[in-house]
């Protein structure tokens, strides 16, 4: 059974002639609330003013800037190899998808090609990164509605892909793993076998979420038909991502404009109808089925000899020619990219960051958080999952 | 003669040894109560550990045995040493009045909880009622605390909380009534003995939808997952008590427990046959441990431990639900089904049908 939420319009304030809602805070009727930046429902360090009727959400203003460190300012007056402790920083999830743009974009600039056992790492790489990603994300999404149970168990099953990130690039979080020309190591021995380990407890501890959180009553009712985007809205608000496979739009960068290693893998980007919260959580959930199966195809395909670097010159004294370019791919949240300008100098004329979370923690939530409950703005915060140290990079 | 404390009690005047028996009794009551309420939240933090794949509380403890048992002390004496801030522009008569409220609703109801036939420190006639309005009087601590906080989330919290104990109320009410119509009474300590047998000569199975109402209602009443919208964490912080801090928000915390002790105290009473035990003809032939298959108190306090732990199962594994949700379900579920239960009710009581009903009234 889907249920819409269909409040009374007539208690609304009008728009004025420029547009604006009359809210006229005097009355008594309307309350001022301020959720963030220090605040359990949301998803880091942005906030959300909200003007309430009742319990009622009549209009929603985002605030960003309370983490704004100045990444892509940085990076102006860094070498080239100096930005790499830098990018994986701006989106702390997934700071994999970070290093491969930064990368790509600096290896096409430069005319150098990465090896293809290299590629193969990489894919491999952002791969996990998005698994990690995806169960980060579904406990949050069931911890916005109070749900404290799936969080563990998925922070448990995300431990152990953090085990086999250390085993493979020595970090757990930020991995700086791959470079310009390549990646720095290739598999170690024994990496496969742990690889499958871990990814039967991940599929058991998916199973166990499916079963206590998407069948769960009370979860359904506060999900479904909830956070609702028109699938007009995907291409003007730039939704990208799952959230845009939720409202049943093919949007994959993956396919449309396959990069490093995927057209030689066999995949379906999961698409979703409903486009509420419970759509965007279970397109997430089959999308990280599909990255599992996509890890086990890539260990059964890789090459195990071959070069892992491409040659390149002293990073200290490294002049990239003038040029600039884009390189997108698809991170667990949307599309990511970089524009990268160089000016033939040492350093990186400009960098920019398109971020998913951009588009829709800013424009799209001012959108959809009118005519919710107060209830419901931290689920739907997270069903859109964004993270604000990536929105101000 | 010598002045032995024996004397000295049978030479004070009768009322006050009369109100030294009360207070005695009280202290009785209290002191296991407040205990309980202790290792409660021990309980609740290590269930909802295991639960979760984790440990829980297990550092702090001494004598070397079960790490982690001392942590509801270790607790309370941060409570009691922490600031206790007041806010900017709060009331505060009201704001110290609000938790006191509270707590005097959750521990007032013992007064008329029997433990045992006989062993009841009120044994009054109209005890459900007594039950039904100092139950409803926690609901004003809430709303005390959330107007006098001076805040914005506490206010809301406030509101959430009023409109959903009235709600839970009436329904709650409706299922006492199913209990006051079976039993004939109002007194406690009658409606047990009415359920006088087996498991199946207890109320949970003639009355059984209301049993389940009354149960939820009560985890709805005591502000508890998935009815938590009071203090909702990711939508309204900590609702009512998020100016409190040290004790006041302790004695907050107290009453929350005390009061979830007794719904469930009270549910093992009206619906599961308090201290009657399950083998009820059996117990009188085992040996050795025939005195504990009886009836006795041991009986209550595991039904009442069956459903506490009810209560940390459920907030361990739903999420919470929306404030209108909560309504809807109050409104346009409960109240119906115990009014059409009820009716079921007076029939069988009417027609005496065995073996609940066939007693004389």
């Amino acid at each position: 059974m889907s249920y819409h939420f269909q409040p009374d319009r007539s208690q609304y304030p009008q728009k004025k002639a420029d547009g604006t809602l009359d809210i006229d805070l005097a009355s008594g009727k309307y309350l001022k609330l301020w959720q963030g930046p220090q605040h359990p429902g949301i998803t880091g360090n942005m906030s959300v003013e909200l003007t309430v009727c009742g319990d009622e959400v009549v209009e929603g203003k985002t605030h960003v800037g309370y983490l704004h460190r100045g990444f892509e300012k940085l990076m102006e007056r860094r070498t080239f190899i100096q930005c790499f402790p830098i990018v994986c920083r701006v989106c702390v999830p997934e700071p994999d998808f970070n290093e491969y743009c930064y990368a790509a974009a600096v290896e096409e600039l430069a005319g150098i090609e990465s090896p293809e056992r290299a590629n193969w790492i990489r894919t491999l790489i952002l791969e996990m990164g998005r698994i990690n990603s995806y169960l980060m994300y579904l406990g949050g999404q069931a911890g916005s509605f109070g749900m404290g149970v799936i969080g563990q168990w998925t922070t448990y099953a995300r431990d152990l892909m953090l085990d086999r990130f250390e085993e493979l690039t020595g970090a757990r979080i930020y991995h700086m793993f791959i470079l310009p020309g390549g990646v720095r190591d290739g598999l170690p021995e024994g990496f496969e076998k742990r690889m499958e380990e871990t990814l039967l407890e991940i599929e058991s501890t998916l199973g166990d979420v499916y079963d206590v959180m998407f069948c769960n009553a009370v979860f359904k009712k506060r999900a479904v038909g909830v956070g609702f985007i028109d699938p007009e809205l995907i291409d003007p608000y730039g939704v990208t991502g799952p959230n845009a496979r939720a409202a049943g739009v093919a949007s994959d960068v993956r396919k449309d404009q396959p990069y490093l290693v995927y057209p030689e893998l066999d995949f379906e980007p999961v698409i979703g109808q409903d486009s509420d919260i419970y759509a965007r959580a279970d397109v997430r959930r089959r999308d990280t089925l599909v990255s599992i199966d996509l890890v086990r195809q890539m260990l059964a395909k890789m090459p195990r000899t071959g070069p892992l670097m491409a040659k390149i010159p002293n990073v200290l004294h490294w002049k990239i020619p003038r040029g600039e370019t884009y390189i997108r791919g698809e991170c667990s949240r949307g599309e990511y990219g970089y524009y990268l300008v160089t000016d033939g100098s040492g350093y990186p004329r400009r960098v920019n960051v398109r971020g998913p979370s951009y588009t829709h923690a800013v424009a799209l939530l001012e959108r959809l958080i009118v005519n919710l409950d107060i209830a419901d703005v931290a689920g739907l915060m997270v069903s859109l999952h964004t993270y604000p140290p990536e929105i101000e990079r | 003669m010598p002045e032995t404390p024996l004397t000295l009690w049978a030479s004070l005047p009768e009322p006050l040894v009369t109100v030294l028996v009360i207070l005695f009794k009280i202290t009785l009551i209290l002191v296991p109560l407040l205990l309980s309420v202790a290792y409660l939240t021990l309980a609740e933090r290590k269930i909802i550990g295991w639960i979760q794949v984790r440990m829980g509380p297990n550092r702090v403890g001494f004598f070397g045995v079960a790490k982690g048992w001392a942590q509801p002390i270790a607790d309370l004496v941060k409570m009691l040493m922490k600031e206790f801030i007041w806010p900017r522009k709060a009331n505060r008569f009201l704001f110290v009045l609000a938790p006191i409220i509270a707590l005097t609703a959750a521990v007032g109801a013992w007064a008329v909880i029997p433990f045992d036939d006989g062993l009841v420190l009120a044994d009054v006639n109209a005890g459900l009622l007594y039950i039904l309005a100092i139950t409803s009087l926690g609901v004003y601590g809430i709303i005390i605390a959330g107007w006098a906080s001076n805040s914005k989330y506490a206010l809301l919290g406030a509101m959430r909380s009023a409109a959903q104990i009235i709600a839970y109320e009436i329904a709650m009410g409706f299922a006492l009534v199913g209990v006051l119509l079976a039993a004939g009474s109002l007194n406690l300590r009658e409606i047990v003995l009415a359920q006088q047998g087996g498991v199946i000569d207890w109320f949970w199975l003639p009355l059984f939808p209301l049993f389940v109402i009354y149960f939820i209602s009560g985890v709805a009443e005591t502000n508890r997952a998935p009815f938590d919208v009071a203090e909702g964490e990711s939508e309204i912080v900590a609702g009512f008590h998020v100016e409190y801090s040290g004790m006041g928000f302790a004695v907050f915390f107290l009453a929350e427990y005390a009061a979830m002790i007794l719904i469930a105290a009270l549910t093992a009473l009206m619906f599961l046959g308090g201290w009657y035990s399950p083998f009820p003809d059996t117990a009188t032939e085992t040996p050795m441990i025939g005195v504990l298959l009886g009836p006795g108190i041991h009986w209550l306090v595991l039904k009442t431990a069956f459903f506490l732990f009810l209560y940390l199962w459920f907030r361990a594994t739903f999420p919470r639900y929306r404030y209108d949700q909560i309504m809807r379900l109050g409104w346009k579920v409960f109240i119906p089904v115990t009014i059409v239960w009820l009716l079921v009710v007076a029939v069988a009581v009417m027609g005496e049908v065995p073996p609940w009903f066939n007693h004389p009234l």
